[in-house]
């Protein structure tokens, strides 16, 4: 950690912007490409990755200027107090309806394919307490379980990318088919869920602190190229396997196009379960990653440190919805939802990226 | 303090919950576990399928012989039928290791069985890459066919369909999830391979090729392993050639087919098949010169293109498209109405097929 500003890659920042890639498999957004294939997704997507690269530059680099700060230090000698308590109160709500939804979304999956008969607010429970023991953790430690956590499953999901990419049931016609349709005009919604692999970056509004050094170039041709690779396996590779016309038709293509892959020679022939466990620990660091910033936002807004009644008064919140949200939401009515929740995201996202860049210009000069 | 004491309190509760749930696994010795699954037209019954589940019957020690039971019935649906079956049996039924679904070949040649192929999609249970075959005369009689090298049941089926056992490029192998992709990519057609069920063992060496709902032709044996050069599915196979009185046969090690779509204006659009086999001389009924080598050649490629040619006429003629020309030209244009041109030019397209064969050695002799 001495080496400050040296180093090519800031790696704590690429995990951050990873992890988002990886986790957009359970929160709808190939099922929301696949959709819209012949209605603009194609198009879409090559809009989205403009847009979310500009998003990231901005907003990480205005970031930068406050080292080791995340946003609650930045403005905590700042006039408006009140301001600050309804800004924070309001965009914690994104980041707890993003880890909420991933949540529902990967406990209705888990209920599916793996313990069909155990109740669904069993497996919230269970996921709950890793989840509370997590986040209230300091931000540095949380970075060191999420590095973890990726070191270990990397090799696993590339296998798995890997083995489809070379499957020879894989049709490039099909992938090629939805290709032809890229001149339609890009609809909303697949830009708003496309550009959901590249929003990552927004955690920093916390885990700014752990940003030492000045952010390089290569940071952001390292997420360009991560992401449009990841855009391009997330959208195509479903549609490779189930066709272009019959992708849409599965409720979460990804898990379906791992239980299509066979590998002969390993202890499990059905790549699924490699896949259900890969995600069983990408859902539950990216749920802790995104509700860490809810929770450290919520405590923003109190003065000095938080008395144990308001910290069990947080979780507590968390729970009642969480248990609301997965009692309410069956999959499909999540799913729909989601399409809205993403458009909503991508808007709130600007606002944000816009207001933080001025305010910070206007403070640093 | 009293708050850490209640939060003890609390959890202390919740770990006594997670034991309650102790009744959410059942175990594996009460569970029946279904390795194939036949689904045939009822016969002389109101009702419409006969579904037939294979259950193995686990056994402590491997010299005793593969046991399995047979549980059949008759509905008007899948479910319906798994549920009878269900109060048949004394475990719950795990579909979880099906992995051979067969289709009775009276099932196929009638039209209208989406429900159920999506049946087997639809259960989160059976596996997609599950394999899925045709049965003749029926499924329940492939099911029944108990060959006497098997180990457990329906391993025999297992090991023909998959690569790890024979390798042959008569049978063309189809999972689950490739057969429902067929079956609903437009310009592109399903195969499913026909088990025909002998007294003890199975024969698998056709194809039956589809539409959108029903099986509309079987190809013969020879057939199917052209069909097999087009999909580039399986190499490893042999070639025969006649020159005056000699006849050959050539193993072949490789064969790769390309093919391209060629539409010129004003004139008839046609189908260019490349075909380049690498294969090795193994058996004659006459000495064969090293230097007349490149003539057998050219007359064994000569034959091999006759022979494609024949097959992608008759495949052409019965209106089906299992190598998915009919993709390949959606992928290759822009237009959206790219399909419906398609189905105009396929019944006219011309084909022509070009086959380049080597022959890198004539084994030990000359």
């Amino acid at each position: 950690m001495n080496d400050r500003g040296g180093r090519l890659l800031n790696r704590y920042f690429l995990y951050l912007v990873l992890l988002n890639m990886f986790v957009n498999v359970i929160i709808f957004v190939p099922k929301i490409l696949i959709e819209y294939r012949y209605e603009g997704a194609v198009m879409g997507v090559v809009i989205a990755v403009p847009i979310g690269m500009a998003l990231t530059y901005l907003y990480s680099t205005a970031m930068n200027q406050f080292p080791e700060q995340g946003l609650p230090e930045i403005v905590e000698q700042g006039k408006h107090r009140k301001l600050t308590i309804l800004f924070f109160g309001t965009i914690q709500f994104m980041w707890f309806t993003a880890g909420l939804i991933t949540l529902i979304g990967f406990i209705d999956i888990l209920s599916r394919f793996v313990n069909p008969e155990m109740p669904k607010l069993g497996l919230l429970g269970i996921y709950l307490a890793g989840i509370f023991l997590i986040i209230q953790l300091p931000t540095q430690r949380i970075m060191y379980f999420l590095e973890i956590v990726l070191l270990i499953n990397i090799p696993l999901i590339s296998l798995i990318i890997f083995k489809a990419f070379i499957n020879e049931y894989l049709s490039w016609d099909s992938i090629l088919e939805v290709g032809t349709h890229i001149f339609t005009r890009p609809s909303l919604k697949a830009v708003a869920a496309a550009t959901y692999c590249f929003s990552g970056y927004m955690n920093l509004i916390i885990f700014n602190r752990l940003i030492r050094g000045k952010l390089k170039i290569w940071n952001f041709t390292a997420i360009l190229f991560l992401g449009l690779f990841n855009l391009f396996t997330t959208f195509l590779i479903p549609i490779g396997f189930h066709g272009s016309d019959g992708a849409q038709e599965y409720l979460y293509p990804w898990i379906s196009t791992s239980d299509s892959l066979r590998l002969v020679y390993s202890p499990i022939e059905r790549a699924i379960f490699l896949f259900l466990m890969f995600y069983m620990s990408i859902t539950l660091v990216s749920v802790s990653v995104h509700w860490h910033v809810a929770y450290e936002l919520i405590k923003g807004m109190f003065k000095g440190k938080i008395s144990k009644k308001k910290n069990g008064l947080i979780l507590g919140y968390f729970t009642v919805l969480a248990v609301l949200g997965v009692i309410y939401f069956n999959s499909l009515l999540l799913n729909r939802l989601t399409v809205y929740w993403m458009i909503f995201r991508l808007g709130v996202e600007i606002v944000i990226v816009a207001g933080f860049v001025l305010w910070a210009r206007r403070r640093t000069t | 303090m009293r708050l850490t004491s209640k939060w003890k309190l609390s959890f202390n509760i919740f770990l006594t919950f997670m034991l309650l749930s102790g009744c959410g696994f059942k175990d594996i010795d009460k569970r029946f576990f279904v390795v194939s699954i036949g689904v045939d037209l009822a016969k002389n019954s109101s009702k419409k399928y006969l579904v037939s589940l294979k259950f193995a019957v686990p056994k402590t020690t491997r010299e005793s012989p593969a046991e399995y039971q047979i549980v059949s019935e008759e509905a008007n649906s899948i479910s319906e039928a798994v549920r009878i079956i269900k109060t048949k049996v004394d475990k719950e039924i795990d579909f979880s290791h099906t992995k051979v679904i067969l289709l009775g070949e009276e099932l196929v040649k009638r039209r209208g069985n989406a429900g159920v192929n999506y049946w087997f999609v639809r259960r989160r249970d059976v596996q997609s890459i599950a394999w899925i075959a045709v049965g003749k005369p029926s499924a329940l009689a492939v099911l029944k066919v108990k060959p006497t090298s098997e180990y457990f049941p329906s391993n025999a089926l297992f090991l023909a369909l998959g690569k790890d056992g024979s390798e042959t490029p008569y049978v063309i192998s189809e999972f689950m999830y490739d057969f429902k992709f067929r079956a609903i990519e437009r310009g592109i057609d399903p195969v499913l391979p026909i088990i025909k069920a002998k007294k003890d063992f199975l024969e698998i060496n056709t194809v039956g090729l589809f539409n959108k709902s029903k099986m509309l032709l079987e190809l013969q044996p020879e057939e199917t392993k052209m069909l097999n050069f087009f999909l580039n599915r399986e190499e490893k196979s042999s070639l025969w050639g006649k020159k005056g009185q000699t006849n050959m046969i050539v193993n072949t090690e490789k064969v790769k087919s390309k093919y391209k779509i060629y539409t010129p204006k004003g004139k008839r659009p046609y189908i260019q098949f490349d075909v380049s086999v690498d294969g090795v001389l193994e058996e004659t009924t006459k000495r064969i010169a090293n230097k007349q080598l490149s003539k057998y050649e050219k007359v064994i490629g000569k034959q091999f293109s006759k022979e494609a040619l024949r097959v992608l006429r008759k495949i052409q003629k019965a209106g089906l498209d299992p190598v998915g020309f009919g993709l390949r030209y959606r992928s290759r244009h822009f237009n959206d109405n790219d399909w419906k041109e398609w189905q105009r030019i396929y019944p006219t397209i011309d084909f022509k097929v070009h086959t380049k064969v080597q022959i890198s050695d004539t084994g030990l002799i000359e």
